[in-house]
């Protein structure tokens, strides 16, 4: 944003005459509502709704997916799905779920709350966050689009080489499966960057690390995490798509290939992609449980440090997955008694979030109910991992039902319940209506119930020797029953679901009556709550906030509202709306929205189907790309139209008295850049 | 009802939900035997593995007991009243900074005593297995497990079978796992906990059945298209049963005589000696009976040959294991291996439905990628458009496999 200040020739300057419409197709686009502005949107708050709806048609799917596989597994000796068709259903409900449903779930809550937890006005690099986004839709429809091609990829979603060569599996499913992979892999690697500089550079004036909230540390860590994690997969990724597609012999064993290479890569990948995925969850309900146990996070440092030490531990698990692949009792040994260690930062997570409970005054609004669901959910998910961390009893347990209850316990009794909680809490902040809670606290219960009974049994099954993976099974094993409970169970998440969805669309109604078909508003602090997001009218102004607030305390805006009395008792020190910003700034510079993400993420689809199927396609998708690099790079860095000059008017001081802290460059542009990289 | 005691009776309910489904699951199972469960060790490993997740599980347990309870506490004890009593601040504890401490250090302790005992446990496991054990090499391809005996040490396999793995009981067996085309995974839960089989390398496994008996398992390895029908069975035999089983395996083949099964071997020879195998096997063509079968040296599956059909009525499975052999009653399976001795046992206990519909057509039975077999690329075996008499004569050779 502060481009235009720099001389040079790259630099076209706002407001300039003469070259205001350079080539003319080069000029950036200017439309604030309709469709087109969420094709050319570069707001991370649009973003992160983009996110969020892509997510939930991707679940959609994925739970089709997980319905045909309970429908089929019902009873011995299914006959609704072939093997082969049960193999692609599998595979494709396991990538979808966690490659585009879990990650770009976390992907929305970073996105809206970053900016406005550190009291930035966007990300440090706002076209590459819309590139991140329209990156993973593309890599999505490509994944989905093998549906529609011959079949879905079938070797499972951890796609074991050599099964996953053409030799043995030939359609091209796979081919697909890893062109999918490889571009949302650049949405996740490019936006980890984004992140993480925006995370170290754009904090408001005084936020020091140690004042960030626990979501945004957990943000931190998961973006870390990613910017590791995605080369690791990306390498492996290449090696198979060089052998399926170029006759390369990367993990072909008669040339001297180790199939072991490809489990080692995958799951150096692997093991941190879960940390990945529900880090971001255990941010959430840090920050929903404080607000309705009227006590700050327990621990705080602990639950900063833990994250961190789970970031780092996550890195020395990886092999757990791999206790019967014979890598030899020495790695055995190591690899077990690493992956037992990383439950102590996990347990003292839950620890916490009990303790900022305990002595609290708790309010069971849907949040809370979902925050708690994921504390006990999460713990037995987690208990089970202690299971399988002994290697002797994992060699038992491993690739059987006793596994897919462990993960399902914790992503989706964890991530996913984090997630809807977080959903039912910020949405009066995004859309400026309340989902109904009482509607909310039923969805909850019924979820919770169908969850457990979907899953729940999956231990015994998996104890009494149900393998995974496997398209039917015989009568006479002691599987029938609980299988049969299990599928009722995914009827019920499904019943569950429709009364989310019909939360979000009947509360939609109700508030716009209520709005008199006026815009819809909420209060910007309906929660009470302790972090900057509250500080801003609902929904978020797309300037986030009038004024850059300059941050003395963790639980910043909290401490605008309360002090703590010597007593540890908390007084009142200002109405909320006095604290609250208005919204109303006008002339806030922001970045300006651009045709070149969604164009340069459109040709990457193309590159992938053109490298299975035919060269003109990685033509017309190379043009695409290198059409939308150059225009990326030669448009205005702001709408000249728009533009006037700078020293028109100051930028707004900050109320809070602090003006003197905040001090502006000389044309009067907003610069939190500049102060932030002062700061820690 | 207050929202108060709405609370507890809803808590309440849970907790006695929770319990019930918990106890109800402790019963294991709801409908009968569980004959692939990890829970009941037939065997030293599999009873060391049990002795080390038996208390892991216990502990496992408790914490879960502890944190749900601790849950159930707070949630009713701390519940604000109302709206007002929610305004009414609680104290604003930040933290304590020796109980966080305290439960980092304490879960750090318990786990590395549980880490102690899983390291002497994983080596003990490990250990090279007795100067006496039996060596038996396993191989997967997909979607069927081949085990070898080198009897005579010669290096070379003496008794190639499948499906079945007959071994003597209350003696270690070194199983040396191997795999012909992709990652498999051997496992027989009452016996040991499972081995991958990766093609190009050898993995180790020891297994010990404490008493005879059979003992199922399956592949668990993701392996394609038929992995869920790639089955184990383990025999085990006292240790006379074991020798005369060896002995019979290792009978010189001989043709047989009865008009059907002749037919039935010239139909072989011409057609299944393209995939298949039998040790010894003569050529159904040259009169005097004494000129061996020479196999064409062409491989004609991705993975190799198909089953060596070698003594193919003294097992109990075929088809990867996918289809009982021999009936599962209660008559039958008191018969042992040696069901099929006598004509009333093959009478009585051969499964001739299923055997003579995977003759008729075995894609339909199995998923296989059987394609235009016999050739390099197919994997499985393919309909032959055999007739009702070719069956019919084939079973009847096949019966003469003994």
């Amino acid at each position: 944003m502060s481009i235009s200040h720099i001389d040079g020739p790259l630099a076209l300057g706002s407001g300039d005459e003469g070259r205001v419409r350079p080539g003319g197709v080069f000029a950036r686009p200017t439309t604030s509502s309709g469709w087109r502005s969420w094709v050319t949107t570069v707001d991370h708050k649009k973003i992160a709704i983009m996110y969020g709806t892509a997510a939930a048609v991707f679940f959609l799917i994925g739970g089709i997916e997980a319905i045909l596989i309970r429908l089929q597994l019902a009873q011995p000796n299914g006959k609704l799905l072939s093997a082969d068709l049960y193999n692609q259903v599998y595979t494709m409900h396991g990538t979808t779920m966690i490659f585009l449903v879990v990650m770009p779930l976390g992907a929305a809550f970073m996105n809206y709350l970053l900016p406005l937890q550190i009291g930035a006005r966007d990300v440090a690099f706002p076209r590459l966050n819309a590139l991140s986004f329209w990156t993973f839709l593309g890599g999505g429809i490509v994944l989905n689009s093998a549906w529609l091609l011959g079949g879905g990829a079938d070797g499972g979603w951890f796609m074991y080489a050599p099964n996953s060569g053409v030799t043995f599996s030939p359609t091209h499913g796979i081919d697909l499966w890893v062109m999918g992979l490889l571009i949302t892999g650049i949405s996740s690697l490019v936006g980890a960057a984004n992140l993480v500089t925006t995370v170290l550079n754009m904090r408001a004036p005084g936020m020091t690390l140690f004042k960030m909230p626990v979501f945004t540390w957990m943000s931190l860590v998961t973006q870390m995490l990613l910017l590791f994690a995605l080369p690791v997969i990306t390498a492996a990724l290449f090696l198979l798509l060089f052998d399926r597609l170029f006759g390369a012999t990367f993990f072909d064993v008669s040339s001297g290939a180790d199939p072991l290479l490809w489990e080692h890569l995958f799951w150096i990948f692997g093991h941190p992609e879960v940390y990945i995925m529900i880090l971001p969850a255990f941010g959430v309900v840090s920050q929903i449980i404080p607000v309705f146990a009227r006590k700050p996070i327990f621990g705080y440092p602990f639950m900063v440090f833990s994250g961190i030490a789970i970031g780092f531990m996550g890195w020395g698990v990886w092999a757990h997955h791999m206790f019967a692949s014979g890598i030899g009792p020495v790695s055995v040994a190591a690899f077990s008694v690493s992956t037992m260690f990383i439950a102590v930062p996990t347990g003292v997570k839950i620890l916490n979030w009990m303790a900022t409970m305990w002595g609290g005054k708790l309010k069971f609004t849907s949040p809370m109910m979902y925050s708690i669901g994921l504390v006990t959910m999460f713990t037995i998910g987690g208990l089970s991992g202690v299971s399988h961390s002994v290697a002797p009893a994992d060699t038992q347990q491993t690739d059987t039902y006793y596994i897919v209850a462990h993960f399902h316990y914790v992503l989706f009794g964890g991530a996913l319940f984090g997630f809807i909680g977080g959903l039912y809490f910020w949405w009066p902040k995004v859309f400026g209506y309340f989902l109904n809670d009482k509607v909310g606290k039923i969805n909850f219960w019924i979820l919770l119930v169908g969850f457990n009974l979907t899953f729940g049994p999956m231990h015994v099954l998996g104890l009494q020797g149900m393998p995974r993976r496997t398209y039917s099974y015989n009568d006479g094993y002691g599987f029938n029953v609980w299988n049969a409970v299990a599928t009722v169970g995914v009827l019920v998440i499904f019943v569950s679901f429709c009364v989310f969805a019909w939360n979000i669309v009947h509360s939609y109604r109700v508030a716009k009556r209520k709005a008199k078909g006026g815009k819809l508003t909420a209060p910007a602090d309906p929660w009470d709550g302790r972090d900057l997001e509250w500080m801003v009218p609902s929904p978020t102004p797309a300037h986030n906030f009038d004024v850059i607030p300059t941050v003395h305390s963790l639980d910043e805006f909290w401490h605008r509202k309360y002090a703590e009395g010597e007593d540890g008792r908390l007084v009142r020190v200002a109405a909320t709306e006095d604290v609250v910003q208005k919204g109303d700034a006008t002339d806030v510079h922001l970045p300006s929205p651009s045709y070149w993400p969604i164009v340069l993420s459109a040709g990457l689809p193309f590159i992938g189907w053109g490298l299975i199927y035919s060269l003109w396609l990685c033509v017309v998708g190379g043009i695409l790309v290198v059409a939308a690099l150059y225009g990326w790079v030669m448009e205005p860095s702001t709408d000249p139209a728009a533009g006037h000059d700078h020293d028109d008017h100051p930028e707004p001081t900050d109320p809070s008295g602090d003006a003197a802290e905040a001090p502006t460059d000389a044309s009067g542009e907003a610069a939190p850049t500049e102060e932030a990289a002062l700061v820690d | 009802m207050t929202g108060r005691s709405r609370t507890r009776t809803a808590a309440l309910a849970a907790l006695a939900a929770g319990v019930v489904l918990t106890l109800s699951s402790c019963a294991m199972s709801l409908d009968g035997d569980t004959p692939q469960t990890t829970l009941d060790p037939q065997g030293p490993k599999a009873q060391t593995i049990h002795n080390l997740a038996l208390p892991v599980f216990i502990v496992a347990g408790i914490v879960f007991v502890a944190v749900m309870a601790g849950a159930l506490y707070v949630v009713i004890r701390f519940r604000a009243k109302d709206d007002d009593d929610f305004d009414a601040f609680p104290e604003q504890l930040h933290g304590n900074f020796k109980l966080e401490i305290g439960w980092t250090i304490l879960p750090a302790v318990v786990l590395a005593v549980i880490a102690f005992f899983t390291v002497s446990t994983i080596f003990d496991l490990a250990r090279k297995p007795d100067a006496d054990a039996l060596t038996v090499e396993v191989v997967g391809q997909q979607w069927w497990w081949e085990y070898r005996y080198d009897v005579d040490g010669d290096g070379e396999a003496d008794i190639i079978t499948a499906n079945d793995l007959v071994i003597p009981a209350d003696r270690e067996i070194s199983l040396r796992i191997k795999s012909n085309d992709v990652i498999h995974s051997w496992w027989a839960p009452a016996l040991n906990g499972k081995k991958d089989a990766v093609p190009g390398r050898i993995h180790p496994l020891t297994i010990n059945a404490a008493e005879p008996g059979e003992y199922i398992g399956q592949c668990t390895e993701f392996c394609g298209l038929s992995h869920a029908e790639m089955r184990i069975k383990v025999v085990a035999l006292d240790a006379a049963d074991f020798d005369a089983w060896e002995q019979k395996q290792l009978v010189p083949f001989e043709a047989p005589t009865d008009e059907a099964a002749k037919n039935g071997f010239t139909q072989f020879a011409s057609q299944c000696t393209t995939c298949h195998r039998i040790t010894g096997m003569t050529d159904p063509t040259d009169e005097s009976g004494q000129k061996l079968y020479e196999y064409d040296p062409v491989v004609n599956q991705v993975s190799g040959n198909a089953p060596n059909l070698t003594k193919f009525m003294t097992r109990t499975l075929f088809a990867g294991g996918k289809f009982h052999l021999r009936l599962e009653t209660d008559e039958c399976k008191a018969l042992g291996e040696d069901w099929a001795e006598t004509p009333e046992g093959i009478e009585q206990c051969l499964n001739r439905e299923d055997l003579e519909a995977w003759l008729r057509n075995p894609p339909a039975e199995k998923a296989m990628y059987a394609g235009d077999a016999p050739s390099t690329a197919s994997r499985g075996m393919p309909n032959f458009n055999l007739t009702e008499d070719q069956i019919d004569d084939l079973v009847a050779f096949l019966i003469t496999l003994q």
